[in-house]
């Protein structure tokens, strides 16, 4: 992956508080959890807000861990890779985002879900999440299908966008922010 | 029927499930690799411990600082399985949660609505 990629993250949002790029396993994000832990304590973050940028790492995370893997067993091309960044602005708000290559199948999948999700205002959003909890579906997928709306509940705003690389292939970059000061929404 | 102990891990919490003390508690963090498979065990022996009971009172402690989606999902059939023996059993639910903790909080609120005939009591730690 290039690299400049990660500068363009880094450069935009100030400080930041975790940057990873690579081969994702659970015993990495579990250890990288720690550390986000032991950040929001030295810094006096609120319990409310460091478990919601808890569950958003975890979330984008285990989602990539997840994409690499189905790819593993169905398809030759092995992209086991990708980019996680924990930062904070000037004024304090937080931002957990992801970016990572996909399939065109994988693109087709979440895709409906962001943009779902983009026109729901909040109360729209939870009975969402509850309908889809209850209903059961999509649980083959390994997260249980509510992960995007999980990180929805969870954050103030989402961006996201998919950048071809070819025809099957392209950049999921999803970027998850908590605002210190809930008004800017 | 053996009372089952799951130690905590980074990642997954503390289970104790407790046959004759009819208490079952789950504390901690929550967000497994393979969610589904990590709390079969405790599905199972849940679902055993009612086909073992006749008309019992049963207490269920769940102390949950953060989750991943799939664990939200498998607390969510967990509490459909506890709605299925709510008339036979006695059944109270505790969600313990941190007052600054205001996810954990939302997170109970929505299985009280989701589960109207359970008893679900929040209860701040």
């Amino acid at each position: 992956m290039n690299i400049n990629e990660i500068q363009n993250l880094v450069e935009r949002d100030g400080i930041v508080f975790l940057s990873y790029g690579g081969f994702l396993s659970q015993a990495l994000i579990s250890a990288m959890t720690e550390a986000l832990e032991k950040e929001a304590n030295e810094n006096g973050i609120g319990l409310g807000m460091s478990n919601n940028i808890f569950t958003l790492f975890i979330e984008l995370s285990q989602n990539m861990m997840n994409y690499s893997k189905s790819r593993d067993q169905n398809s030759a091309e092995v992209i086991p890779e990708g980019l996680i960044l924990v930062s904070k602005d000037e004024k304090g708000n937080y931002y957990i985002q992801s970016q990572n290559i996909i399939t065109l199948k994988d693109k087709d999948k979440i895709e409906p879900k962001l943009k779902e999700i983009q026109s729901l205002d909040k109360d729209g959003l939870k009975k969402r999440y509850r309908e889809l909890r209850r209903s059961g579906k999509n649980t083959h997928e390994k997260g249980g299908g509510i992960g995007f709306y999980e990180i929805a509940k969870r954050c103030d705003n989402i961006k996201y966008n998919f950048k071809k690389i070819n025809e099957n292939k392209y950049y999921f970059h999803i970027k998850t922010m908590i605002y210190i000061n809930k008004k800017e929404k | 029927m053996n009372n089952l102990n799951i130690q905590e891990t980074k990642y997954t919490p503390k289970i104790d499930l407790d046959f004759e003390n009819n208490t079952v508690s789950i504390i901690g963090k929550s967000y497994p690799e393979n969610t589904f498979e990590f709390y079969e065990p405790v599905i199972k022996w849940i679902e055993e411990y009612f086909n073992n009971t006749e008309k019992d009172t049963i207490s269920i402690n769940f102390e949950i600082i953060y989750f991943n989606s799939s664990s939200s999902k498998l607390f969510f059939d967990l509490f459909d399985l506890l709605e299925e023996n709510n008339e036979t059993n006695t059944i109270v639910i505790n969600w313990i949660y941190d007052e600054e903790n205001e996810s954990a909080l939302e997170a109970g609120e929505d299985f009280q609505e989701d589960f109207e005939n359970l008893t679900i009591n929040l209860v701040i730690k």
